[in-house]
């Protein structure tokens, strides 16, 4: 899936009722299966701009397309019903503090990822996510139960449920320490890369920005930001 | 995860607020469903208009107690008519209006179940102990005549009972047995004054679920040979000879327990070799009884009987359907509808607490919401989500308490069969009851949109941020 953003302009409301200017992009590309890392520091916009990107809020102006090139819908036309459901069926989100559901075990949790898709639940991928990010003898655990970086690999594994094709993964080893936040982003790339997922990780990490084959600052992308 | 399964996942999540919630609904509809059976099936019981005769007739005064007292074995007896009324039936003009009549004598009792005293025409049979002719066939219910079930069907004129189905299981009392007869029915406390005349069970009437199947049954004529009875009745009946007021005796019966209290009561009544009672003439002219009653030969009949029994000046008639349909409108519909707007009332408490609990929960859960929202759940999704658990917590706790509220019937039949002899179908299910609990189910549905707006309209990116 590729996206392409095109003069995005998004504000919020302060409470004082004054707006808030937060995203200013001319324009962003990204190519199908391409992993590209996001860098921008507090306040840069990375959140609202992921959200953008997942159909979760709808900038004030310019287009968000995304799709297979040549066939790509701006998230701007759709209406919000049908953003949920695109994003349910083609989008995979990463939160920075997992944000697992605590009443609901690993597996259930992996499984929820791919509940709304509107395809039948697939039970035997959602343990082969869950084998592959190192939890197969964790099926039946509740997050309470998980390490963090457990927690953050049941997120990740969530993420791939609906066998997205495209992940957006926002800060993942944001609160994790240097070697275990180095594991879950091996897991995240070979994860998108099995699944031909295209790939934005949002991080302020240099090092993790390292490892991509491309790296963009927000700075230079979101004129809000600098 | 179904749409379902995520819901009794987030149930089972604060069980112990769903159990208590679900609960508060289960009593709401337990008291509203035990109301409506118990009104149903005692008015059914009770306020039958189903009789199997049209008239009773007995003395002037209270309708309600001579039908409470002569159909279900309740109450004290409003007084005597003389025997004479029931001779008057036999002759113009109230032949014509009368198919069959019934005399009924009581105020004796064994271990505190009535004794009745009446003839064999009582239980479809004729006086020699034959069975009586369809037309001439005594229903207490329409369709609904007596069995005997054990036995034979007593003598008129002899020491002969039968009993009602259920006389066996409280008393031990059993065909062959004999028993004698208690006067009135002490309370606890008193010394029971215990006639001497003995009677030998004949018979046991097939079980009918009325109260029927809790009184004994002795000849009519033998009732009379109780030595008290007669006594009484020639003294009533020279008192009204010579015009003058009757004040009953007070008969202390409690001074000696070990007093013979018939040592000074005249017999007055002979007994031939084969058993038979040969009452004195004098007593046959002062019998009295407490109530007669009369199968007319259909809807004019009725009417015009009753219009004629109550010109005469010593009896009185009432159709029994009426006096009962009468006093369930009059007395008992208002407390009834009173009990039905509380448990209405309780219901709707709980449907708040309903409302109360998930606004409460989702309150809790605004990040989780976004989460699933973030997956890819609509808006009008999570608010069927949350509609649907109010919903589940509504069935669960009407499925439980439908059963309960029928278990309480259950409990208050029980407790009408051992009082007045007849239970009720408890376990019977109405229309009605089937629509109040889908209506308890969408008044919790209805319940759960508050909060479920509350959901609807929640910012995603503002819950996922944590603020």
């Amino acid at each position: 899936m590729a996206v392409l953003l095109e003069r995005v302009i998004k504000s919020y409301r302060a409470p004082d009722g004054s707006a808030v200017d937060v995203l200013n992009i001319d324009r962003f590309e990204l190519a199908p299966a391409e992993h590209v890392a996001l860098v921008g520091g507090s306040g840069a916009g990375k959140t609202t701009l992921l959200h953008t990107i997942a159909g979760i809020v709808t900038p004030d102006a310019g287009k968000v397309l995304v799709g297979e090139p040549g066939r790509m819908s701006d998230l701007v036309d759709l209406s919000e019903p049908a953003r949920d459901v695109f994003r349910g069926q083609n989008i995979g989100y990463i939160f920075q503090t997992h944000h697992l559901l605590p009443g609901f075990t690993a597996i259930e949790n992996v499984l929820l990822g791919m509940s709304f898709t509107g395809r039948k639940v697939d039970h035997a991928w959602a343990k082969h996510l869950l084998i592959e990010v190192g939890l197969g003898e964790r099926l039946d655990y509740k997050p309470s139960k998980l390490s963090l970086g457990q927690q953050q690999r049941v997120a990740v594994a969530r993420a791939l449920a609906n066998r997205p094709k495209l992940v957006l993964a926002d800060e993942p080893t944001g609160s994790l320490d240097p070697t275990t936040a180095a594991q879950v982003l091996t897991l995240i790339r070979q994860l998108c890369t099995e699944v031909s997922a295209a790939l934005i990780l949002v991080t302020h990490d240099m090092k993790i920005a390292g490892q991509f084959p491309r790296v963009v600052q927000l700075s230079e992308l979101n004129t809000f930001a600098r | 995860m179904s749409f379902f399964q995520l819901i009794f996942k987030q149930i089972r999540q604060r069980s112990l607020s769903t159990i208590l919630t679900t609960l508060s609904i289960a009593l709401g509809v337990a008291l509203a469903i035990a109301i409506m059976v118990l009104h149903r099936e005692s008015r059914s019981v009770f306020g039958q208009t189903d009789f199997g005769y049209e008239v009773l007739a007995g003395v002037k005064g209270s309708g309600l107690q001579l039908v409470t007292n002569t159909v279900y074995n309740i109450d004290r007896s409003p007084g005597n008519i003389q025997f004479s009324v029931y001779d008057r039936l036999k002759a113009d003009p109230f032949r014509r209006d009368i198919r069959l009549a019934i005399p009924i004598a009581v105020g004796d009792s064994y271990e505190n179940l009535p004794i009745i005293g009446t003839t064999p025409q009582y239980f479809g049979f004729n006086d020699d102990g034959t069975p009586a002719d369809e037309s001439r066939r005594f229903e207490y219910r329409p369709g609904r005549s007596f069995e005997i079930a054990q036995g034979k069907v007593l003598h008129v004129d002899r020491f002969e009972a039968v009993i009602g189905s259920d006389v066996s299981r409280r008393t031990g009392l059993k065909l062959g047995d004999t028993f004698q007869a208690t006067h009135g029915f002490p309370q606890p406390g008193m010394q029971p004054d215990v006639h001497e005349e003995k009677w030998t069970i004949v018979g046991v009437l097939a079980p009918t679920r009325t109260a029927a199947d809790r009184a004994l049954y002795i000849g009519l004529t033998s009732f009379y040979t109780i030595a008290e009875h007669g006594d009484a009745e020639l003294q009533r009946h020279a008192a009204r000879q010579a015009g003058v007021p009757f004040k009953e005796p007070v008969h202390d019966h409690d001074h000696d327990h070990n007093h013979d209290h018939d040592h000074d009561h005249e017999k007055h009544f002979t007994l031939a070799p084969d058993g038979t009672i040969r009452l004195d003439a004098h007593l046959l002219e002062a019998r009295e009884l407490s109530a007669i009653l009369i199968k007319t030969r259909g809807g004019f009949n009725a009417m015009n009987l009753i219009f004629n029994l109550n010109l005469q000046p010593d009896v009185m008639a009432v159709n029994p359907a009426t006096v009962m349909r009468d006093f369930f409108g009059n007395f008992l519909d208002g407390p009834v509808k009173l009990l039905l707007v509380i448990s209405a009332l309780v219901t709707v408490v709980a449907a708040i607490s309903i409302l109360t609990t998930i606004y409460n929960s989702v309150s809790a859960r605004m990040t989780e919401i976004a989460i699933l929202r973030a997956l890819g759940a609509t808006r009008a999704r999570i608010l069927m989500m949350i509609c649907t658990e109010a919903a589940v917590v509504g069935l669960i706790g009407a499925v439980i308490g439908f059963f309960v509220g029928h278990g309480l019937a259950g409990v208050g039949s029980f407790y009408l069969a051992q009082q007045f002899g007849e239970g009720i179908a408890w376990a019977r299910v109405s229309a009605i009851e089937i629509v109040y609990i889908f209506g308890v189910i969408l008044i919790a549905f209805v319940a759960g949109l508050f909060p479920a707006l509350k959901a609807y309209r929640s910012s995603v990116a503002t819950n996922l941020s944590g603020g």
